[in-house]
């Protein structure tokens, strides 16, 4: 049950872990936004996601966040990698008629190279994806990210929308993470106990296996919750009464140089698209390294 | 004055099933400290959820402060009354300590300027005040407990009512709560405590027992009285408090220890130090 490693909040004390969710939030964003971007120009766009992959990697060791984290995420992943291989080398595209061949079967079908760089390119998307949510999740305490969504959907209290109950409700449902992920050990230990195997057998008897863990499980989950909206009750929670905060998230000096460090990084690739898409050819490797990258 | 008054008190969760509080009256005066014992199934969980409003009884009538405990009035009420319950995991609310003391301060509208000090103040009184960022996965079920204790008490409640509040501890947790417990009595001599329990020891520090079986009430005294009659204590499957047992059984053996109230002065009579 402990594998659940990826992301998880490590208590340091750097300079990501003090920023205010709100800002943190904001910023993976934009940041976000701008890894999306993709040019005419291959090697331009090949070269912007080098690049931020090597400020990922500022970031994360700025964060310490554990690098062994990623790779352990990735291996878990070589089924998507191998998926996408799949439908982007096999499947055909015009888009790549006429562009240099890697193998050709038959006079209708053949594999190009460039579907090889798309696919690299759409997983070294998925990484720098994985990076930037490594970086949010492993500084932000999880409480805090929902202090920072229920003020985001604060406009949404116009539409009527329940915007404090479902804080509430999500924020309980990461404070029973652990109990219920303790709960789902113990009886586990207790169902082997009686004869149960969850390793082993067919299809089948794992299905079994599960639903003798799944239903004492929700048994146990249900009574909690019954407690604990008493427990509530008790202490005077009414949904719809005001109520006072005690935890403020403050924009501190440090969030005012990220997100201008953040806004001055997508301001510019943003607005190399716009030139990108009225017709300017943006040779951003040729202008930075003089060279031609000949592809 | 009477703090909590229950006249006649019957209650079953549904229609068709037998009655798990019987007729069940009594009165717990202010600043007192009053116990419910009974066993399994006996009912006592049941009347603190009755008191605090959280159940409504099938018939008889609740009085908190002399006020009649209706639907109207249940959330005026039951700002007097703080709650701890059995289960340490299933009352901790908010993400960390702090977070969990301030969570009744919030739905009260304290001012935020103000529950910093009402926090430190109160986790410092039940001693976990070193604790106030941890996250409850990485509390002793006693340090929970004792979390909850302060946020009940952070509300400033004339009433306490801790339902089974140590039954899920390890003797230590549970002996640290009943030390808490003591000297909270002490240092807040108006409190009013109902403790509903199944510990005989714990009752024993009590000033009243109120003994329930089956939904009824089957004793109502002073400790001292209730605990003394190892035939009734048996019928009830209770066991005597191991004080009363030592006295009982060294009794028999013919000494005389009827004035000892603890075990320093039952030592003093059996090895007198002069």
């Amino acid at each position: 049950m402990n594998n659940v490693t990826f992301g998880r909040y490590t208590p340091y004390n750097t300079f990501t872990h003090k920023l205010d969710p709100r800002n943190k939030l904001f910023i993976l964003i934009l940041l976000i936004v701008a890894i999306f971007f993709q040019f005419h120009v291959w090697s331009t766009t090949l070269l912007l996601s080098g690049a931020f992959l090597i400020l990922f990697i500022l970031m994360m060791l700025i964060s310490r966040v554990s690098f062994l984290n990623i790779f352990k995420s990735l291996k878990s992943m070589w089924f998507l990698i191998i998926f996408l291989l799949v439908i982007y080398v096999f499947i055909p595209n015009k888009a790549y008629e006429g562009t240099p061949i890697c193998y050709q079967f038959n006079e209708h079908y053949a594999i190009y190279w460039a579907s090889f760089y798309q696919c690299g390119y759409i997983i070294l998307r998925i990484i720098l994806l994985f990076c930037l949510t490594m970086v949010l999740t492993s500084t932000t305490k999880p409480m805090d990210l929902t202090y920072a969504f229920e003020w985001y959907m604060t406009p949404l209290k116009l539409i009527r929308f329940p915007v404090h109950e479902t804080a509430m409700t999500l924020s309980i449902a990461l404070r029973f993470i652990p109990t219920l992920l303790d709960e789902t050990e113990r009886i586990m230990k207790a169902q082997e106990s009686r004869g149960v195997d969850f390793g082993r057998g067919g299809l089948g008897k794992k299905f079994k296996a599960i639903i003798s863990l799944i239903i004492p499980l929700f048994v146990s989950a249900i009574q909690r919750s019954e407690e604990l909206s008493d427990a509530m009750e008790a202490r005077g929670y009414d949904p719809r009464a005001k109520r006072t905060k005690y935890r403020k998230l403050t924009f501190g000096w440090r969030d005012a140089i990220a997100i201008l460090f953040a806004g001055a990084i997508f301001g510019g690739v943003l607005y190399l698209f716009i030139l990108d898409r009225t017709g300017t050819q943006i040779e951003l490797f040729q202008w930075i390294f003089k060279v031609n990258p000949g592809f | 004055m009477n703090k909590i008054e229950l006249k006649n008190i019957s209650f079953s969760y549904s229609k068709d099933e037998t009655e798990v509080v019987k007729h069940v009256s009594f009165k717990v005066h202010e600043g007192s400290y009053v116990s419910i014992i009974g066993h399994n199934g006996s009912g006592k969980s049941t009347l603190a959820r009755l008191i605090i409003g959280l159940l409504a009884p099938n018939d008889g009538e609740i009085y908190i402060d002399d006020e009649l405990l209706t639907s109207k009035n249940v959330r005026k009420l039951r700002q007097k009354i703080g709650l701890v319950f059995q289960n340490p995991d299933n009352q901790f609310i908010g993400a960390t300590v702090e977070d969990d003391i301030a969570f009744g301060l919030e739905n009260r509208r304290i001012p935020r300027k103000d529950m910093q000090d009402i926090i430190n103040n109160y986790a410092k009184r039940v001693g976990m005040e070193d604790f106030l960022t941890k996250e409850p996965s990485r509390l002793s079920g006693g340090q929970k407990q004792r979390v909850a204790i302060a946020g009940a008490l952070s509300l400033n409640p004339e009433i306490l009512i801790l339902d089974e509040a140590t039954s899920m501890l390890d003797p230590k947790g549970k002996s640290d709560i009943r030390e808490l417990i003591n000297e909270m009595k002490k240092n807040n001599p108006n409190l009013t405590i109902l403790s509903i329990t199944h510990d005989v020891e714990e009752a024993y520090d009590s000033d009243e027992v109120i003994v329930l079986n089956k939904g009824e009430v089957a004793f109502k005294g002073k400790p001292q009285d209730v605990f003394s009659n190892r035939k009734i204590l048996e019928s009830l499957s209770l066991e005597m408090p191991f004080i009363m047992d030592l006295k009982d059984k060294l009794a028999n053996q013919d000494f005389k220890i009827d004035k000892c109230q603890n075990i320093d002065e039952i030592a003093e009579v059996l090895w007198p130090s002069k």
